[in-house]
């Protein structure tokens, strides 16, 4: 149905190219997932696929790529290839431009079906296969990531084009909401309909995909069956808080540096945190665990000030965090928010880690500066424009400009999302090295791997509560 | 979070008319707000919005913009006191017995006037623009807009904007709270306030300008690049859309009867 030979392409006003010499075929009612690291040309592969590339981008083609025997090319822009091919980003908020789900879903089949109950036949059927009925007349920006991503889904399945092309679905989501968008995946390929996955994890995917293509730096680096690749990878959905097989943590005589009491807030009429209780010793690597929505980011809020709780106590080393103001907090507890770019807003590197030095009157910035610009290795990358750096490299940045401000406590908020494994561990190394240095880290997430592999204690939260509370054993090899 | 300028889903009265009549009475009564020197035809305009809303149970909506309008109103009369001047003057804000500036800044009847009228202008063109979103599903904006002959390409600039303003309000506060992390402390007085927005305003910016190629993406795949009209869905009239339209003609004819006597 697809198919690509010796195709490379240069983004304009780039020198090195984006795609290598890349060679495939991809046949009707295919399941095909594409995986590789940050950077290898996931995201080019799949605008070339759906022809963006040809059509709306420009830059440097060269190779052969064809779609039904004709080549991508000759097609009448998007407008001809968007009856075949349609594409779901991977900035779920972005794509969905309507004010009420419905409405979204409905936007672009006003051009294919002529009658209205043709089209509230078509809605309803594909709100059922992405379970949304339920969320008809929201508004996007009112969803969680599964359920933007889910109506994203619904909207391209709506257009009834024979191949779906999908960017990095779940990247954003938890272990139950991508279950879900894969168990979409999978009642689509039944339906004999061509879909093409990107994503950068593997779980879950065994036994669902046709073929797997691993990209690195722009080329095809493996090709074939997920079986044959990657026999060794946990290729099935693993939540382990669901059914923790760990040992209970103990708590430590010492005293506390943060102690939370009872703590209960409230979102309008949404409870988000009720009768938390925690006790968190000095040097720890606590990883608190949970699913979208379970308050773990609610939760780290109260920790600098940015929330303030309904009732209950907090005490951070000897502040109590309910009524200390934010200016004195922050300089104790160093909260990361998990986008970066919500963060960075200067002209270059140095001036972003110094912003919050400035803010709080620290001594000697420049020494400050390159030290956690070493520390982070950014080293030499001091007068470069902060966007302008790899989504992993601006990850660090965001982390060495609360490091310079020297808190004792350091709390990542979902600091994985979007890097691949490579970049994941090297931003856990440089944890574990701040964690020998007697800094006390607190990670956020809804990854498993990474929370078993460096935290020294997993706290468990679902529903505003916390559910269980281990400790991490690694024996003689750690 | 407050929702600003979002469809609130209700079955009220307003809700209910053709959106096509709605539009009509925006675009007539914004029209003779902007004709009318008259504050008691302007003040009677605002009245009938405000028994529209109540009728319609979005007289919440209408009194959360109270703050921001009496904000507009009281700048808008300092601007046209200090510079427009006309009539008989009430005070001077510099009094007389001070030599060389003595009697500068008169207050006059001119002045006062023309910024009331102002005012009373901007509110009725807000409230009834605000109401008349707040009660029309967003396919129906649509389908009036295009019954006016919009073309389809502004009215999806109209649509995507007021779509994403949930989104940045959102986004403003998940960059303020990043920002407070680093120990940001919004400076004081006008120019270190102007100067402290740069932390919030640029990420915010640059953000949403990393959207637009995903959301210009999208809006090709949905195929609305070929689209040059959307076929109109059938408009449906009521007998209260006449009911709605007899009561407009009525408060037109007092108009022209006022402005005539």
């Amino acid at each position: 149905m697809i198919l690509a030979s010796s195709l490379s392409y240069t983004y304009p006003y780039t020198q090195t190219p984006a795609l290598r010499d890349i060679t495939l075929s991809i046949g009707a009612g295919e399941l095909i997932l594409i995986t590789g690291p940050t950077a290898a040309g996931k995201t080019t592969l799949c605008l070339a696929l759906a022809g963006i590339l040809h059509h709306e981008l420009g830059g440097v083609i060269t190779g052969h790529l064809s779609f039904q025997g004709k080549p991508i090319a000759e097609y009448d822009g998007m407008r001809e290839l968007n009856t075949h091919i349609s594409m779901v980003f991977d900035d779920a908020d972005a794509q969905l431009i309507f004010t009420s789900v419905e409405e979204e879903i409905a936007s672009g089949l006003e051009t294919r079906l002529s009658t209205a109950s043709e089209r509230v036949s078509r809605i309803n059927e594909v709100m059922n296969v992405c379970d949304i009925t339920h969320l008809s007349e929201r508004a996007p920006y009112a969803l969680s990531g599964g359920q933007k991503q889910r109506v994203a889904i619904a909207a391209a399945l709506a257009m009834n084009t024979g191949i779906l092309i999908l960017d990095e679905p779940t990247s954003e989501l938890d272990v139950h909401a991508t279950d879900t968008i894969i168990r979409i995946l999978k009642e689509l390929k039944n339906e004999g309909k061509t879909v093409i996955v990107v994503d950068h994890s593997l779980e879950g995917y065994r036994g669902v995909a046709d073929r797997v293509f691993e990209l690195k730096e722009g080329k095809i680096f493996r090709q074939g069956t997920f079986d044959e690749l990657f026999p060794d990878v946990q290729g099935s959905m693993k939540a382990l808080y669901d059914e923790p097989d760990l040992t209970p943590y103990l708590h430590k005589e010492t005293e506390p540096i943060i102690c939370i009491q009872d703590l209960c807030h409230t979102y309008g009429n949404v409870q988000a945190l009720c009768g938390v209780d925690m006790k968190i010793y000095p040097g720890e690597f606590v990883a608190i665990l949970g699913e979208n929505g379970s308050g773990k980011t609610t939760l780290a809020k109260h920790l600098n000030g940015l929330l303030r709780p309904d009732s209950g106590k907090i005490t951070v080393l000897s502040l109590n965090a309910a009524t200390e103001p934010i200016m004195t907090l922050v300089r104790h507890t160093g909260l990361v928010f998990q986008n970066p770019d919500t963060m960075l807003f200067a002209d270059t590197v140095e001036e972003e880690i110094r912003f919050g030095l400035d803010n709080i009157g620290a001594q000697n910035p420049e020494g400050r500066i390159s030290d956690v610009l070493s520390m982070v290795r950014l080293d030499g990358q001091e007068k470069i424009y902060p966007r302008h750096l790899s989504r992993g490299e601006r990850q660090r940045l965001a982390v060495s400009c609360i490091l310079a401000m020297e808190p004792e406590i350091i709390i990542l908020d979902e600091p994985t999302t979007g890097l691949d494994e490579e970049e994941s561990d090297r931003m856990m190394h440089l944890m574990k090295s701040l964690q020998n240095k007697g800094n006390t880290i607190i990670m956020v997430t809804h990854n498993m791997r990474i929370a078993e592999e460096y935290a020294d204690r997993i706290i468990a939260m679902d529903n505003g509560r916390v559910t269980g509370d281990y400790a991490i054993l690694r024996g003689e090899t750690s | 979070m407050s929702e600003i300028l979002q469809y609130i889903p209700g079955a009220s009265l307003l809700h209910r008319l053709s959106p096509v009549t709605k539009l009509l009475m925006v675009i007539l009564i914004v029209a003779m707000s902007v004709l009318t020197p008259s504050l008691i035809f302007l003040g009677g305009l605002i009245l009938a919005i405000f028994l529209g809303a109540v009728l319609s149970g979005m007289h919440r909506e209408i009194y959360n913009q109270v703050p921001f309008l009496i904000i507009l109103g009281l700048f808008l009369l300092l601007i046209t006191t200090l510079t427009v001047h006309g009539g008989e003057t009430f005070f001077t804000i510099i009094p007389e017995g001070i030599p060389v500036i003595g009697g500068g800044l008169p207050v006059t009847e001119g002045g006062l006037g023309l910024g009331l009228l102002f005012t009373f202008r901007f509110v009725v063109m807000i409230l009834s623009f605000q109401l008349f979103i707040v009660t029309t599903r967003p396919s129906e904006l649509v389908t009036s807009l295009l019954a006016f002959r919009m073309p389809v390409d502004y009215i999806l600039m109209f649509l995507i904007a007021l779509r994403f303003i949930p989104s940045l309000q959102l986004e403003a506060k998940r960059i303020h709270e990043a920002q407070v992390s680093r120990g940001y402390n919004p400076g004081s007085g006008v120019i270190g306030r102007v100067r402290s927005l740069r932390p919030i305003i640029i990420p915010l910016v640059a953000n949403s300008l990393a959207k637009t190629q995903v959301l210009g993406l999208t809006l090709d795949m949905r195929g609305y690049r070929s689209k040059k009209t959307l076929p109109l869905h059938a408009l449906e009239f009521h007998k209260r859309d006449g009911v709605a339209l007899f009561l407009l003609a009525m408060v037109i004819l007092a108009f022209i009867y006022h402005h005539l006597a």
